[in-house]
């Protein structure tokens, strides 16, 4: 086989920056799942569909399947491993633990962050506002009346 | 004093921090040193004879560490009971469904797994094929087992009371057909095994699964060694429904890929492969002839159901059983004749559902409203009507317990406005009803009953022992729970090991809704093991009988005089010092019978106690698109007694979502020539959160008499309730029965066409 030509990439994730040298085809969620062990970041589909990679990227959700690591110099990734600090969990975590917005967790880091980014674009999501955010994201457990829950709590007042 | 300090509450569950954080490990996140990345080979036919398999340029291919064929086996054929042992992890002879595991590879990376798979070469030489059950059991059909003469993989048959004179008896009788092709699990995890062996020649393995000595058994019988040397351990586990429930092939083949290699080895499945060649739901058409008097009450049943079951026998005997028992458990029918027929094809293999047989729930209930329609009774009486009631032996003669199915139709009528809606909403606008029970469990075998240790440690701190798994439901939180509970300590004080076949006792598994009812009395039991030795020595302390004694907030304390205390950690040190055991020991099997088995002798209790519910859901629907836009959704089930009320709410919340949502309105696999064409996310449409109506959510506690606090399953029912009642909401608002689902916008307008153009005839002139 070929030997695919490799880049050298800076990574910066969870405010730690990263030097890899990488095959330009390999993916983001390959490279933090692989490169970085940062394995909170699920594989659900590989097509972009269950959101189960999301990870984000300047603060916005992406899809870390369908997105080429090399891609990604000079951009600010978050994953579900950086929300937390000090071992505290983040009000959104500390939120769909409280709520039981979480089952089996399988979905739990994509939805998480997928919520997060919502609560900072718009602090004050109504709930047709929270489906719309995570209707990218699959849950096959909780039916997301509980996450739907979990982050109307942090919506301002409940609506 | 309140009577619980845990046991009733909303606890929060001890193990989401860690999936909030990414901590939460999974088969698929697991890296050991050496590791290699396995891959499967498979089948491009869905029924041919394997001529010849060549591995030798694989073998040659630079990073490959180990092939495997069925060479490397011994042949063994597996099955869930001795009487269907007819599948072999890699086949000797034959393929039989598009998809089939033929060969394996061990390699350093993916790509070189993938390149080598390629150069695997197999002859195969294409046999005819049969697809539909029509064409399975038509004279002349292809066979795809010797042992299943006309592709009848399993016949099941009750026969109760006096059906022909129920019939003779009856005021109306109608007879009608249901179908349903096959649906898909869609866990969140794709499946996923990493397994490795020590020099000592013991194997240590990691995968999804519903129960771990179910796994073990088979890995020690088709590698030959001992059980003991077959260690499946602890992982998270991202959803089973159903599908995690057997040995995979996918486990037998990593263990000998890592054997061979003698290297620690990952196979995580695709999306795909996750759809395809893990397990799917049966497709199903089921004949129902109902006979009732006038009041609706039903007088006698008989049915006839055919079971698409794929190319293996899977868990065939039960679930050709499980649709009917779980109707047989809902409504009284004194008079019935059941035949179920399990029938194979060359379509990948089915197991158990949570939805499991959506078209023969369906079609129970939606005839109860055809019947009820032609005698002008409502279909809420008509439920109440036929409701199971405590005390009632099942024609299959399991006594009920505890049943709080009236009390669900009730209050969920109540709770949905019922009575101002039903016949009084607008035009395309529609209310359904639903009723189902499930098991809470019921023998696999020498795995029917769960077992429990407890220890102590010098702090007053304890650690439970048990088989139990969480398949993400929150078991493992209801084992704390339970045990903290009874020993008066709070869930920190408590530290889990479970789901580790090395470790842990023998155990079920999370499987037929068992674990709470049957794992949670095991730890009770174990609990109060403790409890009274603790009891024995604060007793022995304070010169006073056990009997007046009560362990709370990490004391046990004297009941009548709460001052005068002695606190856990205390009596384990005085327990300590005179060397006196305070382990605990629980274990529990439920009473059942054990003579009943699914085809020879299908009557008897079948299991300890049963789940009744009901659900009522509003719909409105487009005519113009077929579009169904889900109002509101009324969940009432009795759970027994609700251990953690939202985790049951998040039961049947997850219940809705997959037997109403998905079940009836998007979710089904589509073929062709034993293809799927739709195995990945994009192409199964599983519900998302915009989808979703509000859900009320009403828990009904009957206290089962054995129950754990008097709990019973909560899982599967409000699921299986949740199909029928969409399917009735849908029916009501279009004004025509549904008779083949899920009910996708082409059959809707289809429907309302066909009913304007009768209309249209009708109208003279």
């Amino acid at each position: 086989m070929k030997e695919m030509k490799r880049y050298s990439l800076t990574l910066t994730v969870n405010n730690e920056t990263h030097a890899l040298v990488t095959p330009p085809n390999r993916t983001l969620l390959e490279v933090l799942r692989d490169d970085l062990q940062l394995t909170g970041t699920k594989e659900g589909c590989g097509e972009g569909a269950c959101g189960y990679c999301t990870v984000l990227v300047d603060g916005q959700p992406v899809r870390s399947c369908l997105t080429l690591a090399v891609a990604m110099e000079g951009r600010k990734i978050t994953t579900i491993e950086g929300l937390a600090q000090g071992g505290k969990l983040h009000p959104i975590q500390a939120a769909f633990v409280e709520h039981h917005a979480i089952q089996c967790g399988f979905c739990s880091p994509g939805m998480i962050l997928t919520s997060y980014a919502l609560l900072n674009n718009n602090p004050t999501p109504t709930e047709a506002e929270i489906r719309r955010a995570i209707a990218g994201n699959v849950c096959r457990c909780t039916g997301y009346a509980k996450i739907v829950k979990a982050v109307q709590s942090l919506a301002g007042e409940e609506r | 004093m309140e009577k619980f300090t845990l046991i009733g509450k909303n606890m929060k569950r001890i193990d989401t921090a860690a999936k909030a954080t990414g901590e939460a490990i999974f088969s698929a996140d697991l890296t050991l040193p050496r590791m290699l990345i396995g891959k499967a080979l498979r089948s491009p036919y869905p029924h041919a004879r394997i001529v010849a398999i060549d591995t030798s340029k694989a073998e040659r291919l630079p990073g490959v560490k180990a092939v495997i064929t069925a060479q490397d086996m011994c042949g063994d054929k597996w099955g869930v009971f001795r009487y269907t042992q007819d599948q072999q992890f890699l086949p000797t002879e034959k393929v039989r469904y598009m998809g089939e595991e033929v060969a394996a590879v061990a390699a350093i990376d993916e790509d070189t797994a993938l390149q080598a798979l390629k150069l695997i070469d197999v002859q195969y030489e294409a046999l005819p094929s049969v697809f539909t059950i029509d064409d399975a059991i038509a004279a002349g059909a292809p066979q795809l087992h010797d042992a299943y003469p006309n592709n009848i993989n399993v016949h099941v048959k009750i026969d109760v009371g006096d059906i022909e004179k129920g019939f003779n008896e009856s005021y109306l009788v109608r007879e009608d057909t249901f179908s349903a092709p096959e649906d898909a699990y869609f866990q969140g995890e794709p499946y996923a095994v990493v397994a490795q062996f020590d020099q000592a020649g013991n194997l240590e393995i990691w995968m999804p699964n519903a129960g771990p000595h179910m796994k073990a058994k088979p890995l020690s019988n088709v590698l030959k060694i001992p059980l003991n040397k077959v260690r499946v351990r602890k992982i998270t586990i991202g959803g089973a429904f159903g599908g995690r429930s057997e040995i995979s092939p996918a486990d037998v083949i990593c263990a000998f890929l890592a054997r061979k290699a003698h290297r620690p080895v990952k196979i995580v499945y695709t999306r795909e492969e996750n759809t395809v060649a893990t397990r799917q739901a049966h497709a199903l058409v089921t004949k129902i002839k109902t006979g009732v008097d006038r009041e609706g009450k039903v007088l006698a049943r008989d049915i006839t159901c055919h079971m698409d079951g794929g190319a293996y026998s899977s868990t065939g005997p039960i679930a050709t059983s499980v649709p009917f028992l779980c109707m047989e458990q809902a409504y009284r029918m004194d008079n019935v004749r059941y035949n179920g027929y399990r029938i194979l094809t060359n379509k990948p293999i089915r197991g158990m559902y949570r939805v499991h047989g959506r078209a023969f729930a369906c079609g129970i209930d939606i005839q109860l409203d055809m019947i009820g329609a032609a005698l002008g009774i409502d279909p809420l009486t008509m439920r109440l009507r036929n409701a199971r009631q405590t005390g009632d032996y099942t024609p299959t003669k399991s006594y009920v317990a505890s049943c709080g199915m009236t009390e669900s139709i009730v209050k969920a009528g109540e709770k949905s406005g019922w009575k101002e809606k039903f016949g009084k909403l607008p035009p395309y606008h529609g209310i359904g009803i639903g009723c189902n029970s499930v098991q809470t469990g019921f023998p696999m075998g020498i795995r029917g009953g769960s077992q429990a240790f407890i220890k102590l440690n010098e702090d007053g701190g304890i650690t439970v022992i048990t088989g139990i798994v969480d398949n993400g439901q929150g078991n493992d939180n209801m084992v704390v729970q339970i045990a903290a509970e009874e020993l008066g300590l709070t869930p920190d004080d408590v530290q889990l090991i479970s789901a580790d076949t090395e470790v842990t006792p023998s155990d079920p598994g999370s499987y037929a809704m068992c674990e709470t009812f049957i794992g949670g009395n095991a730890v009770r039991l174990a609990a109060q093991d403790v409890k009274k030795k603790l009891f024995r020595i604060v007793a022995g302390e304070f010169g006073i009988g056990v009997d007046n004694l009560t362990a709370r907030d990490r004391k046990i304390f004297v009941t009548e005089n709460p001052e005068k205390s002695m606190s856990i950690a205390k009596a384990v040190r005085i327990a300590l010092s005179r060397n006196e055991s305070i382990s605990g020991e629980g274990s529990y099997w439920p009473n059942v019978d054990p003579k009943r088995e699914w085809v020879k002798n299908p009557y008897g209790q079948l299991s300890e106690t049963f789940s009744f519910g009901t659900v009522i859901a509003e719909v409105k629907v487009d005519p113009e698109t077929g579009q169904v836009e889900v109002l509101e959704v009324t969940a009432a089930q009795d759970v027994g007694f609700a251990l953690n009320p939202q985790v049951i709410e998040g039961q049947f919340e997850g219940g809705v979502a997959m037997g109403g949502q998905g079940g009836m309105l998007s979710e089904f696999l589509q073929w062709h020539e034993g293809r799927v064409l739709n195995p990945t996310q994009f192409g199964y449409l599983v519900p998302l959160a915009i989808d979703m109506p509000k859900i009320n959510n009403i828990i009904v506690e009957t206290i089962d008499p054995n129950g754990p606090y008097g709990a019973k399953e909560a899982g599967m029912s409000v699921a299986m309730s949740a199909a029928q009642a969409y399917c009735g909401a849908i029916s009501n608002a279009v004004g025509v029965y549904f008779h083949d689902y899920p009910i996708t916008p082409d059959k809707i307008v289809k429907a309302i066409e066909e009913k304007k153009q009768k209309e249209n005839a009708e109208v003279p002139g």
